[in-house]
């Protein structure tokens, strides 16, 4: 053993103090704002709808009723109308939902479990991190969307292509936010602390450094996940991505193009549906933001804003 | 002169960008599953249109021998032919990057405009009811799809009402002019900037209430100034460089609704070309098309870059 016990347990108890104050704030942050909560409660609901939408939703999403084709909202038996092929909106909105978190959470989530061991890695040895930030330097050079539709469009249609794509695209943002971070944290005295007692690299990076260097990360990922439903609907909306007859929102919209003029809420409420889902999340993810700004929280004591920090 | 060498300096970093770039462009190439030649001719090409399409995209050399080709030719301005309309990518190019820098242009004239006059009149009135509206606007605004913002506008502002052309830069009876281009850019810079404006209006009133509560502006204050003078002259000032900062990182978000609005209103740009040359599974110029905007996004950073040097006087 070369860390005696006492080296040890300061690292820990230290590393435990910090992390309860950070949930403190989240807690506080997210939890006292009754904006922030009532779109938690939205995401959670619209998460229930997708697990449930077999046992909710009224019809079969692909299911046509011929006779009601572009019926708008209203309808009975149909309270959000029906589609150019007859299909139910409400049951496919439902449906739907699923897909369209998916594809706008998973490229999110992925992104964040490759770039924190990325940009630890990175901050950590800087030559290699120099060079991998170079790298990323080039990926930032395409404009966001743009990227990921060229690597959509060459890959092929696909759910899993988009989510490809779009981790791709996403990699080098969250990497350069724990790289920063990282870069900080590494001069701080219980990393000096660590590596006195040679405490392995990897032992100070993934078990000391991660759990201050995540916070940075989640938040980040947090706050672009609206961004990243908006481009993958945007993807399936092109036709790049989830592929019909699949319900998806993008799709929906998409599928409505045609008949604007006399079925416009065939765009409409998928539309609407995204819209409502991307603003719940832009919510909560600035919420959380806030709550671990320290810089924020100061001002927050000082004079108070609202809704926007 | 300090400015110049900033910009001298620049240059110098984006060079190694640009080729990464290319680089990029040219592999994304071998992304495409399978046999690139079959999936770009469809499956009833026959052997002699397979090897000719090997030849013509020099698929039959090695990887490397191919880049290096390949950037040559770019270096000379050849991007190779459009393998749907049978003449050069770079000839087809040229007209529709035009275009959408045109459309570029008014939404970015859009973002300064709303997105310094909304977070000035904002702010100005912290916590008063022009402020709530504003924050409560911007947040809407920036959770709408761009898609879908377009399709709500083309509706609402060319069928329903009927007040702005929907499709195309000019009329189809007798095109051009500036009044019709500015008749027909309307909806679709609207539809691009509105995100973008938000984020910049909620980022800027920020910093403007920030500034607004400094104890120099209560001197101001203190001194008789009027509250517009202490605002404009006084305040404004200190948040132009936060201003133009994330109006710079604004550019990215452009370029990606840009695409998608002259989809919408068949603009007939280089977002619009992309779109279609995908659907034509036309590499050449998908590959051109992307390369141009990564260029003129890279030039359009260097620039904002500049302005914000400009402006940021405590960093200077």
């Amino acid at each position: 053993m070369v860390d005696g016990p006492v080296t040890g347990k300061v690292a820990s108890s230290r590393r435990r103090a910090r992390r309860r104050t950070n949930l403190y704030f989240v807690w506080h942050g997210v939890g006292s704002d009754p904006v922030a909560r009532g779109a938690a409660f939205l995401i959670l609901v619209l998460l229930l709808c997708a697990i449930l939408a077999p046992v909710i939703a009224p019809f079969d999403p692909n299911a046509a009723h011929n006779a009601l084709r572009l019926q708008p909202p209203g309808t009975p038996g149909h309270p959000l109308g029906v589609d150019h092929q007859g299909r139910d909106i409400l049951s496919r909105l439902l449906h739907g939902s699923g897909m369209t978190l998916l594809a706008g959470v998973l490229p999110v989530v992925l992104g964040a479990v490759i770039s924190i061991p990325l940009g630890l890695v990175g901050a950590w040895y800087p030559r290699l991190g120099e060079i991998v930030m170079r790298l990323m330097d080039i990926v930032f050079a395409f404009p966001m969307a743009l990227l990921a539709i060229m690597l959509a469009a060459f890959m092929g249609p696909g759910l899993l292509n988009m989510i490809l794509a779009l981790v791709v695209t996403l990699v080098p943002y969250n990497t350069r936010v724990v790289y920063a971070a990282a870069t900080q944290e590494r001069q701080l005295a219980y990393i000096e602390a660590a590596r006195a007692a040679a405490t392995p690299d990897l032992k100070i990076l993934f078990v000391e450094m991660l759990p201050n260097v995540a916070a940075a990360s989640v938040v980040y990922s947090c706050t672009i996940i609206g961004a990243v439903v908006i481009t993958a609907a945007g993807l399936s909306f092109l036709g790049l991505g989830v592929q019909p007859p699949i319900a998806e929102w993008g799709i929906m919209t998409s599928e409505g193009r045609s008949y604007l003029v006399n079925a416009p809420h065939i765009s409409a409420l998928p539309g609407i549906a995204i819209t409502v889902l991307v603003l719940a999340f832009n919510l909560v993810g600035d919420a959380l933001r806030d709550s671990l700004d320290p810089q924020t929280r100061l001002r927050l004591v000082r004079h108070r804003p609202h809704l926007f920090g | 002169m300090s400015i110049l060498r900033f910009v001298l300096a620049r240059f110098g970093a984006i060079i190694p960008v640009l080729i990464g770039v290319t680089l990029v462009v040219f592999l994304s190439l071998q992304l495409v599953p399978g046999d690139i030649a079959l999936t770009l001719l469809g499956r009833f090409a026959n052997a002699e249109q397979l090897e000719t399409l090997r030849r013509h995209l020099g698929l039959d050399q090695p990887l490397l021998v191919q880049y290096a080709d390949w950037f040559m030719r770019l270096v000379q301005g050849d991007l190779g032919d459009s393998l749907a309309q049978k003449i050069p990518v770079a000839l087809i190019l040229i007209p529709k990057v035009a275009n959408s820098l045109i459309l570029m242009a008014g939404s970015l004239i859009l973002v300064i405009a709303f997105g310094f006059g909304l977070s000035v009149l904002a702010a100005a009135n912290f916590r008063g009811p022009a402020d709530r509206v504003i924050v409560f606007v911007s947040l809407i605004l920036a959770s709408l799809p761009v898609f879908w913002l377009g399709l709500v506008l083309l509706y609402v502002f060319g069928v329903k009402w009927k007040l702005f052309p929907i499709s195309g830069m000019y009329d189809m009876i007798d095109p051009g002019g500036l009044g019709q281009l500015l008749h027909h850019i309307v909806i679709p810079a609207v539809t691009t900037a509105a995100s973008s404006i938000a984020i910049v209006t909620r980022v800027t009133r920020s910093r403007l209430i920030d500034v607004l509560h400094q104890p120099y502006i209560l001197a101001c204050t203190a001194r008789g100034l009027s509250r517009r003078r202490v605002v404009l002259r006084h305040g404004v000032r200190n948040s132009l460089a936060t201003f133009a900062n994330i109006g710079g990182l604004q550019i990215g978000y452009l370029f990606g609704g840009v695409i998608f609005s002259e989809i919408i209103f068949n603009w007939p740009g280089i977002g619009m070309q992309l779109y279609e040359s995908i659907l034509q599974r036309d590499a050449p110029m998908i590959q051109g098309c992307v390369l141009a905007v990564a260029v003129v996004f890279v030039l359009g950073n260097l620039i904002s870059d500049v302005i914000v040097h400009a402006l940021d006087t405590t960093r200077r």
